[in-house]
């Protein structure tokens, strides 16, 4: 090690060292710390508790659906399909961290031959006492209350030593001046650190010891440690915006009067107006079908046919070709009659699912519409990054919960197929009288939730991610900038 | 060591200093005498690059202070009228700080202890914290940081007003091992006694401009008295 680097390194410490020692000497520091030490471990504990009773219910809701799927007796395959079974969604990734849309989405989809339902709540969401904490989450105290702390660490870390008088001095000793801000950034991250670090260490253990709260539930999403790693560099990264805005901002203000008003300024602006803005300007520019018009235009589709393509004609068109595929071509009336059932019920569910695709890829499209302009709002917001990102990461995110519904369609159009497919093969000459037993509902294919990897989560949180990077290369350069122009005198 | 080249700052019209030349050596004290507003506190704060000259240049170690503004603060050592640390840091506390990140790192805690005992600060006085100090226990705190940082220029602005007579003498006394071991002193001072005290040239500053010069060798008191008060009231 050169004398140069060794040199750099103390002064480094130094920094580091007097930043810290002035913050921790300061009452105000740890009456602050300790507020928002309790939050979170309220926070954390409430996080804990609920993903654990949402994730035990689910499954217990779903080994249950499955003992009835299983023992629901002797009966007719497409009546079986009608009958029909519930799926449940798994939990997030981590939803002790971030809640995200779950409180407020579906839980489960009954699966039924003919038609597609939308997700329905379940009891376990409603039915916790702890539920009166509300919206109080880590992923919350992270986003809105550490920033806020920042602010009250940072906001005269410039500004103070202009008016103590202690700027000259520093000033004086030769020192380039992004030293000087790198080691108060350091500073500051060090007095987050104080805070921080012993809660990830609280976090952490809590998941050691009870893997089934957190993620190594066999009901979650995916217990990726990659998702874990991306949430933290997204966290450090969205601090670090902050931690370098409180500098950037104390050292252009002119005192430190002014760096709080600025910097409390944005913080409202930027936690508590713009993501609401965002949602609401989102809804207005690109408006979307709600739930109840989409279900009563495919009722209508099913019923009448897709514009321009009659029902019956469509169903017929559909029939000729599956009856090509059996060989059976103009000669029904050669083919066996459970099979011929089986074809124009296979048939009728091919022409039912096209008139949903075709109206669910339209909804989806104003879906995503949507969340590409709300995610769009993070250019003026760092907090709406860093909540599209971390609700994504976490599992909990609107995508997610539309990934799952589309994968229980996947399942029942699989389910219904498999079915109908049985009827024709077994039902010899009167299909409808024909019964199956417990042999074929053990053989229904089972529900496998996609487990959507951290490509996947990034790919669809590209604005959010780019937001954030250039939230981070902006707030770095105007803190560097502003220590480099500093006021002395 | 220090150098002042036809050296001006102008404010828009006010003239704060006006084409001002002069030269320290090692070694020596250079007194500026005037009274408020007369380019004392500029002249210092040009050198130390807080404000950019209107024209002419100022040099430390002949190098000019514009350009190489981390090389030439590398060299001095900067003692204003109130010295001011961090009051939640103690005196020893403080000094490390500065004296690390002026580049004396190396220095260990006995080296630094010593240096500020050697300043005149008592020994149980430097791990208390620097709020309770007296303004004369900083001024100390601020020698043995030029101590420390080995400077081989000081500029001091004002450094013994407000001081009780003791504090003031022991300061002189100060002022004195540091010229001995052949640093540059500028000191900006209100005070006539003081300046033929310890300095070895005094120079007479009005509105801006430097108006005289002398060797306090060859004057009295009462003659260093009688000129600058002539020079007053012209």
């Amino acid at each position: 090690m050169s004398d140069r680097t060794r040199s750099r390194r103390r002064i480094h410490q130094a920094l580091i060292k007097k930043e810290l020692r002035e913050v921790i000497r300061d009452g105000r520091f740890w009456m602050i710390a300790l507020i928002i030490a309790g939050l979170s471990l309220v926070a954390l504990s409430f996080g804990l508790s609920r993903s654990h009773a949402v994730a035990s219910e689910r499954a217990a809701a779903q080994h249950e659906a499955n003992e009835q799927w299983r023992g629901q007796g002797n009966k007719n395959p497409h009546v079986a399909a009608h009958y029909g079974t519930h799926v449940f969604k798994p939990v997030g990734a981590l939803p002790f961290i971030d809640p995200g849309v779950e409180p407020f989405v579906g839980v489960s989809v009954k699966l039924e031959a003919h038609r597609r339902n939308d997700s329905a709540a379940g009891r376990a969401e409603d039915a916790t006492g702890l539920s009166r904490f509300g919206g109080l989450s880590v992923a919350l105290v992270l986003q809105l209350l550490i920033p806020l702390l920042t602010i009250g660490l940072g906001f005269s870390a410039w500004t103070a030593e202009r008016e103590r008088g202690t700027l000259r001095q520093l000033a004086s000793l030769g020192l380039p001046p992004r030293l000087l801000a790198a080691g108060k950034a350091l500073g500051i991250a060090a007095a987050l650190g104080v805070l921080l670090v012993p809660a990830l260490a609280v976090g952490g253990a809590i998941i050691a010891v009870w893997p089934d709260a957190a993620n190594g539930h066999e009901h979650a999403v995916t217990s990726s440690a990659a998702r874990s790693l991306a949430m933290l560099v997204a966290y450090g990264a969205y601090f670090l915006v902050f931690v370098s805005l409180v500098l950037a901002v104390s050292a252009w203000a002119r005192s430190s009067r002014a760096a709080l008003v600025v910097l409390l300024g944005f913080w409202v602006a930027a936690a508590l107006v713009t993501p609401r803005a965002a949602s609401d300007a989102a809804a207005w520019l690109a408006p979307m079908p709600s739930q109840a018009k989409t279900a009563t235009d495919i009722r209508r589709s099913i019923a009448e046919g897709l514009p321009g393509v009659p029902r019956e004609k469509r169903i017929d068109e559909i029939t000729e070709k599956l009856l090509a595929e059996h060989g059976f071509q103009g000669a029904e009336l050669f083919m066996p009659p459970a099979l011929l059932a089986s074809t124009e019920l296979q048939a009728e569910a091919a022409f039912e699912n096209e008139v949903i695709d075709h109206h669910y890829d339209r909804l989806s499209e104003a879906i995503e519409r949507q969340e590409r302009l709300s995610q769009t709002a993070a250019v003026v917001s760092p907090v709406v990054a860093i909540r599209s990102l971390s609700m994504a990461l976490a599992g909990t995110d609107f995508t997610h919960h539309r990934l799952f519904a589309d994968s229980a369609e996947q399942h029942r159009r699989a389910l219904v197929a498999m079915l109908n497919e049985e009827l024709g093969k077994k039902g010899g000459d009167d299909a409808w009288s024909y019964e199956a037993g417990s042999e074929l509902w053990e053989r229904a294919p089972k529900f496998e939730p996609t487990k959507p990897g951290l490509a996947w989560v990034l790919d669809n949180q590209r604005i959010s991610v780019a937001a954030l990077l250039i939230w981070l290369i902006a707030s770095v350069l105007a803190a560097w900038w502003g220590a480099r122009r500093l006021r002395v005198v | 060591m220090l150098e002042a080249v036809d050296l001006a700052k102008h404010y828009g019209d006010l003239v704060a200093l006006r084409g001002l030349s002069l030269t320290v050596e090692p070694g020596e004290v250079f007194c500026l005498l005037g009274a408020n507003g007369a380019g004392k506190t500029t002249t210092i704060q040009l050198f130390l690059g807080f404000i950019a000259p209107t024209s002419g240049s100022a040099r430390i170690g002949g190098q000019d202070v514009a350009t190489h503004s981390l090389e030439t603060k590398s060299k001095l050592a900067y003692i204003p009228e109130n010295v001011m640390l961090y009051p939640n840091l103690t005196g020893f506390e403080n000094l490390e700080f500065f004296a690390t990140l002026a580049g004396r790192g190396d220095l260990s805690e006995a080296d630094l202890r010593e240096t500020l005992k050697r300043a005149g600060l008592a020994t149980e006085a430097a791990d208390r914290r620097v709020g309770s100090y007296s303004k004369g226990m900083r001024q100390k705190v601020g020698i043995a940081l030029a101590r420390a940082k080995d400077a081989r220029v000081l500029l001091l602005d004002e450094p013994t007003s407000g001081l009780d007579p003791k504090a003031s003498n022991e300061f002189s006394e100060l002022l004195e091992q540091v010229r001995e071991d052949g640093v540059a002193v500028l000191m900006a001072t209100h005070d006539i006694f003081r300046s033929k005290e310890v300095g070895d040239r005094v120079g007479i500053m009005k509105q801006g401009e430097l108006v005289a010069t002398m060797g306090t060798a060859e004057l009295s008191h009462t003659d260093l008295e009688r000129v600058y008060l002539e020079h007053m009231h012209e």
